[in-house]
């Protein structure tokens, strides 16, 4: 799966979480979960595991917290795809 | 980060804040309980049931424990540790007196409160927070729970706007801390003004509390994130049962309020 094909289901999953609805048009691989789209912590445990059920990955605790970014989610889920 | 790792210095810091909170009591649950009672006329149904029951509880599950309430008012933590159990009993048995999770920046704004915080056993949260700050914060959660105290927590992670428990955007802290705490059991509660009651920052003058406390045993067979949502889940969903039991009884009128019973 190329970068372009995992940045382009990252952000079909983070859409319904996205409070800032204004960021979405603008997201770049350093737009930031919490601060730029205005997802809650809690929500983004929510699309951690929806990147799980997609991608068909596991991802650990700790790489869990690393996620800031979209790039961040991105490059992970790069790593851990079969 | 775990307890174990956890500064010594930060260990100490619980300590002697546990410690002081608990010397404090002699002053500020006085204090406390003359507010409650003669400057806002607060008072509770069925007091000697509910101590009893807590004290009942806390006999029967001495360990770590997660009070899981529903979050109304900004001085939900004080009022409830008022009913739960009396000034005498906290005395005599410190790990009765839960710590609090406020969040810094509703609380941390002025020496007054901070220092309120601190002797009410307080660890603040920060929403947002960098991952070092977070991890602080659990490590401390985990060190008290560790130490067998109680830890009160609402697990909307918020208050409820419209009055009412919410079971489709929560936070997942009660789960997180379960899954770094598996021995912990949780005390789901129920609390409520039945005079003016819902969401407000604090209570109306002449209030008179419900509280319904209930144990819980979470469970799921999952792990990590999946796990904490799991469990998380779980405590809400009986929260907000309890809610529906709340509203059930009073509108058959089976709960009512004393002048109007």
């Amino acid at each position: 799966m190329t970068e372009a094909e995992i940045t382009e289901k990252v952000i079909a999953l983070v859409t319904p979480y996205v409070k800032n609805r204004k960021a979405l048009s603008n997201i770049t691989p350093d737009t930031t979960f919490l601060a730029d789209l205005g997802i809650n912590s809690a929500r983004l445990v929510d699309i951690v595991l929806a990147f799980e059920d997609e991608f068909g990955i596991e991802v650990s605790d700790d790489a869990a917290d690393s996620i800031a970014t979209v790039g961040d989610a991105v490059a992970l889920i790069g790593k851990l795809v079969p | 980060m775990t307890h174990a790792r956890l500064r010594l210095r930060s260990r100490l810091a619980l300590r002697v804040q546990r410690l002081l909170s608990h010397l404090g009591l002699v002053v500020t649950g006085p204090v406390l309980l003359a507010l409650f009672h003669f400057r806002f006329r607060f008072s509770a149904h069925d007091l000697a049931r509910v101590r009893a029951r807590y004290r009942a509880l806390r006999a029967a599950y001495p360990g770590p424990l997660l009070i899981c309430s529903n979050h109304l008012t900004l001085v939900d933590s004080i009022i409830q540790a008022i009913l739960l159990d009396s000034l005498w009993s906290y005395l005599r048995h410190p790990a009765a007196l839960p710590w609090n999770l406020p969040e810094a920046k509703n609380y941390y704004h002025s020496l007054s409160w901070r220092l309120t915080c601190y002797l009410g056993r307080s660890i603040p949260v920060e929403r947002g927070a960098s991952r070092e700050r977070a991890a602080l914060a659990q490590a401390q959660m985990h060190y008290v729970l560790g130490q067998g105290d109680a830890i009160a927590i609402f697990p909307e992670g918020k208050r409820s706007r419209d009055g009412r428990v919410d079971d489709r955007d929560f936070s997942y802290g009660v789960g997180q801390l379960l899954n770094q705490v598996p021995d912990a059991k949780v005390l789901c509660i129920y609390m409520r003004g039945m005079r003016f009651g819902g969401f407000a920052d604090f209570p109306r003058a002449g209030e008179r509390f419900y509280l319904q406390l209930e144990m819980l045993a979470p469970q799921s067979a999952s792990l990590g994130l999946r796990r904490a949502r799991d469990l998380s889940a779980q405590v809400v969903a009986r929260i907000k049962e309890m809610e529906g039991e709340y509203f059930a009884a009073r509108d058959s009128g089976r709960l009512a309020l004393p002048d109007t019973a």
